[in-house]
């Protein structure tokens, strides 16, 4: 039976919570965790002040409740699985570097900021931020995948370094803003400014999006790799139509005020 | 003609006291050379020679209130009840958020500075709502700067960004960037081209010789195309059709920037404030960077407010980050969007804020004024606004620069010594915030040697004596 944890208690400023980690959790008893450090605004207080703890630990921790005021779950943590039932706050999977979470209502801003590897999956929408680098930092997401099934706002994969992000729905505005490398694949439409200022990595949409003066188109192709790409969405729950995948791509290159070696990959298919 | 003489009369009958190189602390131009002539009697100035309409406006205002020093829940308090009340609810509060600073001295920023760190809140100040988005293009692409002294004697090309001086700094052209003749620049306005861009035709248009308006809310992608000719990118001449502007102005702009001996990019909020935000600053500062591969090119934000750079300045020397500074954890973290004003009331975060020389109650979201109306809140503020209407404890304090002394930082970051008019029965600010500190201290180690001392605690006794 996996490791259970219950919100009893909505906390009435947010709660940083990143003991909830299977790094930090895994060899505890359950009153050890419940006796675990957690900030409530300034105040440092237990976790079983806000959760109940059952079930033991067997690489897998659920959570249920609304978690939309805890912030930091599973930040850092290299190993296991957390399923978050609803909705989460903050920073969740912030700097994770293995292991997997599943957050099956909607994520908030900065979810997987400078994440090294692992694996999230949202079933809802996500914030501002996915996967991005936190200010001031020049690397964002350095590896591992992010699926989110609905929409994601502005600045999805701010200079990412490597790794993937697909967006079941759209995205915000400055999505791979000076991206370095990696893949962002999005279903949806992308809002303005998509790539300014990236250096090298693919930006792939199913649909037309407004390109910057700084990019130049090259051709149009029907690339091999999109394919296997398709698969890999499919047994990752996302439903790629075969005209999509199969079909023609526009690309341009960009960004030219950088050096020039990122791609914008825009899907020709007309039957949407 | 007799009206004229009387007025003269009325004048020399008045006991007047002249206070020479005052400064005006209306906006961020902070203009170091007033000289006022202050009705000694009344407690009011009467003549503000060398200030602008504005300047004027703001001296002749400020006149004393009949009004209590200090407040609770709306009933006149002595002011150390009103302090023991403000840091008990401090102590008490799990999220308390400290806000404004602008308009007041660096010495009482760094007093509030010190209150926020004892009570492990999050401070941040009125650059969030205005030039915020450049705080963050700082730390994401860096500045390349200057004081405006330099601007006055080198610079020969003077590009405006999305601001209006004429109106909203009157003599930043005169005193600064157009028309003063400088050392390299002796001929003065001759001596200069000044490049307007903006969406709009506003009364600064007069000054330039070169004027361009783009379409509404495409900085963004003007200052990128200009980034890629002056790389000697093409583009192609569909640029007009996305921008608004020809691509041969563009071409001849970028021309002008990489031929300039010193040039100066003057920005203000109809580019940080408009959809896009900290990237439109971070595109004009990454333009200014790439034009120092061929020329001398500095970029500097319009500040609005008379001390909101010293707020940055004195913000950043003491926490690393220059706002949206959160130390619940007992160290400072910066996040802007978590830990910005708007976001910690929006969001329903804060249980209770200090609010200095600034009124979010009149000028925030919705939102954000809807949950400052149900958390306790303690002002220090000069006037009666909306904010201090709302407040739990209110205190009235004295004008910087026209009742205190103290230091303000000008748009360029030079610290500038106020020069007082007259005395006011308010107290400062940093007075009211220096006991509020004195007390909040007094607290913590209280409560944390009933609770049986922490180290923490101990060590901030040893360190921190007040
Ligand atoms: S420009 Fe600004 S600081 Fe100077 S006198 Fe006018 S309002 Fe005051």
């Amino acid at each position: 039976m996996a490791l259970h944890l219950k919100l009893h208690t909505q906390p009435d400023v947010p709660l940083e919570a990143d003991c909830i980690s299977p790094d930090r959790m895994q060899s505890l008893k359950n009153n050890e965790i419940s006796s675990m450090t957690v900030f409530h605004g300034n105040r440092q207080v237990k976790l079983g002040d806000f959760f109940d703890c059952k079930g033991t630990f067997d690489g897998e921790i659920t959570i249920d409740g609304d978690l939309s005021n805890i912030k930091h779950i599973g930040a850092s943590m290299s190993l296991g699985k957390i399923i978050i039932e609803g909705s989460v706050g903050l920073h969740t999977g912030a700097g994770m570097q293995g292991g997997e979470i599943i957050i099956e209502g909607d994520a908030s801003d900065w979810l997987a900021a400078e994440m090294l590897d692992g694996k999230i999956t949202v079933k809802g929408n996500a914030g501002h931020m996915t996967g991005c680098g936190y200010r001031g930092s020049s690397i964002g997401m350095q590896g591992g995948e992010i699926f989110i099934h609905g929409n994601v706002k502005n600045e999805t994969g701010h200079v990412m370094r490597r790794g993937l992000i697909v967006v079941g729905g759209d995205s915000g505005d400055f999505t791979g803003v000076n991206m370095i490398a990696g893949t962002i694949i999005v279903f949806g439409t992308m809002g303005i400014r998509t790539g300014a200022g990236m250096k090298r990595g693919s930006i792939i949409s199913f649909n037309e999006a407004e390109i910057l003066p700084t990019f130049s188109r090259n051709c149009e192709y029907q690339p091999t790799f999109i394919r296997f790409y398709a698969k890999y969405l499919e047994k990752n729950g996302f439903l790629v139509d075969p005209s999509y995948a199969n079909g023609s791509f526009e690309r341009w290159s960009g960004d030219s005020v950088e050096i020039n070696r990122g791609e914008i990959l825009l899907s020709k298919h007309k039957n949407k | 003609m007799i009206e004229k003489t009387n007025k003269k009369v009325v004048e020399e009958n008045k006991n007047i006291k002249i206070v020479h190189d005052a400064t005006c602390t209306f906006c961020g131009c902070v203009c170091d050379d007033m000289e006022l002539h202050v009705d000694v009697d009344e407690k009011r100035i009467i003549k503000s020679k060398n200030a602008c309409v504005l300047g004027r406006a703001w001296f002749a205002e400020h006149t004393i209130e009949n009004a209590p020093a200090a407040m609770i829940d709306g009933k006149e308090v002595t002011i150390e009840e009103a302090i023991e009340e403000a840091a008990q609810t401090l102590v008490n509060a799990k999220f308390p958020i400290t806000y404004g600073l602008s308009d007041t001295t660096s010495e009482a920023q760094r007093q509030a500075v010190a209150i926020t760190d004892y009570i492990k809140g999050n401070i941040d100040t009125t650059t969030s709502v205005c030039h915020g988005p450049s705080g963050l293009a700082f730390q994401g692409v860096g500045e390349s700067t200057s004081t405006l002294g330099e601007v006055k004697n080198r610079a020969d090309l003077v590009i405006y960004w999305g601001g209006n001086p004429a109106e909203s700094h009157p003599r930043h052209f005169g005193r600064y960037a157009v028309t003063p003749k400088g050392m390299f620049t002796p001929n003065g306005k001759k001596d200069r081209t000044v490049v307007l861009v903006d969406v709009r035709k506003t009364k600064s248009a007069g000054v330039a010789d070169i004027l361009i308006t783009p379409k509404p809310g495409k900085d963004f992608e003007v200052l990128w195309a200009l980034r890629a000719l002056v790389k000697g990118v093409k583009l192609s001449s569909d640029i007009e059709k996305e921008t608004g502007v020809p691509l041969e102005i563009l071409t001849d702009l970028a021309k002008r920037m990489k031929e300039c001996r010193f040039g100066v990019l003057f920005f203000g909020m109809g580019l940080t404030m408009t959809r896009g935000r900290h990237f439109n600053s971070g595109a004009l500062l990454a333009l200014a960077t790439d034009l120092n591969e061929y020329t001398h090119f500095v970029a500097k934000p319009v500040r609005g407010h008379g001390n909101v750079t010293g707020a940055d300045n004195v913000v950043a020397w003491q926490t690393g980050y220059p706002f949206g500074v959160n130390f619940s954890r007992g160290y400072p973290r910066f996040n802007p969007g978590e830990f910005t004003t708007v976001d910690t009331l929006s969001n329903g975060d804060a249980d209770a804020a200090l609010i200095v020389a600034s009124d979010p109650g009149s000028n925030f979201p919705k939102k954000a004024i809807e949950h400052l109306k149900n958390i306790p809140v303690i002002t220090l503020d000069t006037k009666t606004t909306d904010t201090t209407k709302l407040s739990h404890v209110a205190f009235k304090t004295s004008t910087y620069g026209i009742n205190t002394s103290g230091t303000v930082y000008r748009m360029d970051d030079v610290s500038i010594t106020l020069r007082p008019a007259f005395e006011s029965p308010f107290p400062d600010d940093e007075k009211i915030l220096k006991s509020i500190k004195k007390r909040v201290h007094e607290l913590i180690l209280k409560n944390s040697h009933s609770g049986g001392a922490s180290g923490e605690a101990k060590v901030a006794a040893a360190v921190n004596p007040l």
